[in-house]
């Protein structure tokens, strides 16, 4: 293909993924950047490998820190040679990043929840961060199309503000695990309901792709294509239109201008060769992840643009968030000696709490505006080296036979429980450019800005008293070590990898960076489709939304691009 | 503990030649209990960069190189780790010995891995395992290999409780890292998926859910919970 490409696309991910797809079937001719490196699912997950196979039986280490069979590539809290630095006085922040096709979508946890009406409009709810200025039933037909084309599981089940998706979108659940059937009944003696996961996992074979086996940790990835990842789902049939072009190793820090303030391209440096090249476009699309994003603007800077462009209102890197993170875990006298059982099943929970409080805080009877939805990890897993840990909780350490006996009764008798809940923005979370700190070719990095506040400190507190409350009611004893206060118990900003909102769309370009299609105000021929645009974070994971935002966006821009209005 | 053997690492080649590799700087470092932490300027203090002498940021995950970095126990130290892994999972009537597992080499492994979590178990296991040696000298005049098996049992059983002696403070501790590495070594094995009962990492058509059974027993215990 030739330089001017119809479109460009920095970033692989959810975002540029989704973006590739649409765009490519709509006869667009795209070039995607990709920081990384080029990397093949098919070929490269470690399907049924055990940690014995792996360096320290596959351990987490500051190389691989989510373990040595994580699909992350070259990357996780630290990229080499690419740092990021935090503000003075600011409270931590920590920003997951890999170096690879598909970014996080090749290791994430693949839950995938729709927002829900009320989650559009936080401000009318209770005067709190801004509207969306769109509703659920805009964004609902592309949630649709999504569970149609990357699989989501799923049932209706009737709870307020939490979507039942249309007939036909979602694929059925599989049967809870036997921790599972038992947590869910806790859960439910306290007036709490649980529903069944909607994970973006095939259970049964869906656009030529097969079903999950039930075996692999889907944080590894997935050679066989049952769960979602942009690389297995989006970027072959994108390809397959031969209307797409992916150049790897191309880390994006500009985009260029002509003399009518529009975008003609970008400019990236080749991570391999460190040489410095600019290509051109007609559209430039953003979707490098939200603060990377929202750094690609910071250091576009020119005469019309001197604090990076579209930051005319200084509210680049702005309204940052995270998930609200607590967890916490229990042991549980009922659960030892179970017959065993095989509780691999998907790569995460086979249910889920969604937040169960609207009515309360409607009421203000909480003492925090926003919920949050309840995640456990439990049963018989694949042994790691954690098991160790459980096995030495006493004071009187068991050897042989004894040990052996007090290992098999005791092994998947732990649940852990997490916590994910809605942050608000404020003005202390923001991300802007370090004055000093470059990278290793010369371009500025992001400085971060963190600070928690009570409404999110007093939901971590509530959400450890919950857990307290059904491993009270299932007989269970804490693991020591959690914490009650709301402010220790809290996730580190960043940590819970849902960070979003830093080019966020609006009504007009006084409140925001873009509009409802995630178009920048500024310049017309430049979208934002990753997490970036973002106006609120829900306490539902982030993805699904993006990826219904961004085939919107995708489609609108296919739309103005046919009618000549880029 | 009757006849026992020395213990003799299990390895594959590639293992060995990595081991070798390692021989000339285990001469160096001189059998070192400690090692300076890594001197990286990190921007962000919440993280630590990665490491310099792992297996790095894009290892092969489907087929795994041995670990790359050498290995610093002596062969005195991996034989005394030897003892005290079978005296924590020795062999039993359905399960193999932690030293048929190669275990003791994984301790090895780990203890000499170039990452924080392993580096700071490093003084603790190796200092542990000098302990015992000075203290099978003191008591039985021989070291752990050559001293009678009721009085290997007796010392390392006393290593096993919570002791109100502050002088056993730092053993019980070494004794807890050495068991808890060891169980985690040992169960992570195919023979120890099965003696512990993990029966996953099958592929199957469908998720069957717990069984009848598992459902009568989860059910009989909540009723007895009252719900």
């Amino acid at each position: 293909m030739k330089e001017p490409y119809d479109v460009i696309i920095v970033g692989s991910g959810a975002g540029g993924g989704m973006s590739a797809y649409t765009l490519t079937k709509a006869g667009l001719k795209v070039l995607m950047l990709e920081a990384g490196r080029h990397y093949d699912p098919l070929t490269e997950t470690p399907m049924f490998n055990v940690p014995a196979e792996a360096p320290l039986r596959g351990t987490s280490t500051t190389d691989k820190p989510f373990g040595f069979y994580d699909a992350t590539i070259d990357g996780g809290w630290q990229v080499p040679n690419e740092p990021y630095t935090i503000a003075e006085g600011s409270d931590p922040f920590m920003w997951w990043r890999p170096r690879m096709l598909g970014g996080r979508t090749n290791h994430w946890g693949r839950i995938s929840l729709r927002f829900g009406p009320l989650d559009f409009k936080p401000q009318s709810r209770d005067g709190l961060g801004q509207d969306w200025p769109i509703t659920y039933d805009e964004l609902a037909p592309w949630y649709d199309k999504v569970e149609r084309l990357i699989g989501v599981t799923g049932r209706a089940q009737g709870l307020l503000n939490t979507p039942d998706s249309p007939e036909g979108c979602l694929l059925p659940p599989p049967e809870p695990r036997a921790f599972e059937y038992f947590v869910s009944k806790g859960y439910e003696s306290l007036g709490i309901p649980v529903a069944a996961m909607h994970g973006a996992i095939l259970t049964k074979p869906l656009n030529g792709r097969a079903a999950c086996f039930y075996a692999t940790a889907c944080g590894r990835g997935c050679s066989i294509r049952a769960n979602f990842q942009s690389t297995t789902v989006l970027l072959p049939p994108a390809m397959d239109t031969g209307n797409l072009e992916i150049r790897a190793n191309a880390l994006v820090y500009q985009v260029d201008l002509d003399r009518t303030g529009k975008a003609k391209g970008v400019t990236f440096v080749d991570r391999v060769t460190g040489e410095h090249h600019s290509v051109t476009a007609r559209v430039v699309v953003l979707a490098a992840g939200a603060c990377e994003s929202a750094r690609i603007l910071l250091n576009s800077k020119s005469a019309a643009f001197p604090d990076g462009l579209c930051n005319t209102h200084g509210m680049v890197g702005r309204y940052l968030m995270d998930s609200v993170g607590a967890s916490f875990s229990a042991q549980f006298p009922a659960l030892e000696g179970l017959p065993p059982t095989n509780d691999d099943g998907m790569g995460l929970g086979h249910i889920y709490v969604p937040w169960w409080g609207y009515e309360k805080q409607a009421r203000k009877a909480l003492p925090f505006p926003r919920g949050y939805h309840i995640e456990m990890g439990g049963g018989r897993g694949m042994p790691s080296m954690g098991l160790g840990g459980q096995f030495s909780r006493s004071d009187t350490l068991s050897v042989g036979d004894a040990l052996r006996d007090e290992a098999r009764r005791m092994y998947g008798s732990y649940i852990g429980f997490a916590c994910r809940g809605e942050m608000i923005p404020n003005d202390d979370c923001y991300c802007d450019l370090d004055p000093e700190v470059k990278d290793k070719w010369g371009i500025p990095v992001l400085r971060f800005h963190w600070k928690w506040s009570e409404h999110e400190t007093n939901q971590a507190a509530h959400a450890i008293q919950t857990f307290l409350a059904v491993t009270d009611k299932l007989g269970g004893k804490p693991v020591p070590g959690y914490q009650t206060d709301g402010r220790k118990a809290i996730s580190r900003g960043g940590e819970i990898i849902h960070e979003v909102g830093t080019v966020r769309m609006g009504h007009s370009e006084t409140d925001s960076v873009v509009d409802a299609y995630g178009q920048s105000w500024a310049v017309k021929n430049l979208f934002v489709t990753d997490g970036a645009v973002l106006v609120s974070s829900p306490d539902k994971n982030p993805t699904l939304s993006i990826l219904a935002l961004a085939w919107r966006s995708s489609d609108h821009l296919a739309t103005l691009a046919k009618r000549g209005e880029l | 503990m009757s006849e026992i053997t020395p213990y003799l690492p299990k390895v594959d080649r590639r293992t060995t030649l990595a081991w070798l590799g390692g021989a000339v700087s285990v001469g160096l470092v001189g059998g070192a209990t400690s090692l300076p932490g890594k001197a990286d300027a990190a921007p962000n203090p919440a993280v630590p960069p990665p490491t310099a002498g792992g297996y790095g940021t894009d290892p092969n995950l489907v087929h795994p190189a041995a670990a790359p970095w050498p290995r610093i126990m002596t062969p005195a130290q991996l034989q005394t780790t030897a003892l005290i892994c079978d005296f924590i999972l020795p062999a039993s009537a359905d399960a193999p010995a932690a030293t048929a597992l190669g275990v003791p080499d994984f301790l090895d492994e780990w203890i000499s891995a170039p990452y924080r979590e392993q580096v700071s178990d490093r003084p603790v296991i190796l200092g542990g395992l000098q302990w015992v040696e000075d203290e099978a000298q003191r008591r039985f005049g021989a070291d752990l290999f050559h001293a009678a098996a009721a009085d290997r049992a007796a010392l390392l059983m006393g290593l096993t409780s919570r002791p109100t002696d502050p002088a056993m403070a730092a053993p019980y501790q070494f004794f807890r890292k050495f068991r808890s590495l060891t169980i985690g070594a040992y169960y992570t094995t195919k023979p120890g998926f099965k003696d512990i009962g993990y029966i996953g990492n099958v592929a199957l058509s469908h998720y069957p859910g717990p069984s009848d059974a598992v459902k009568v027993a989860l059910d009989s215990a909540l009723k007895k919970l009252g719900i």
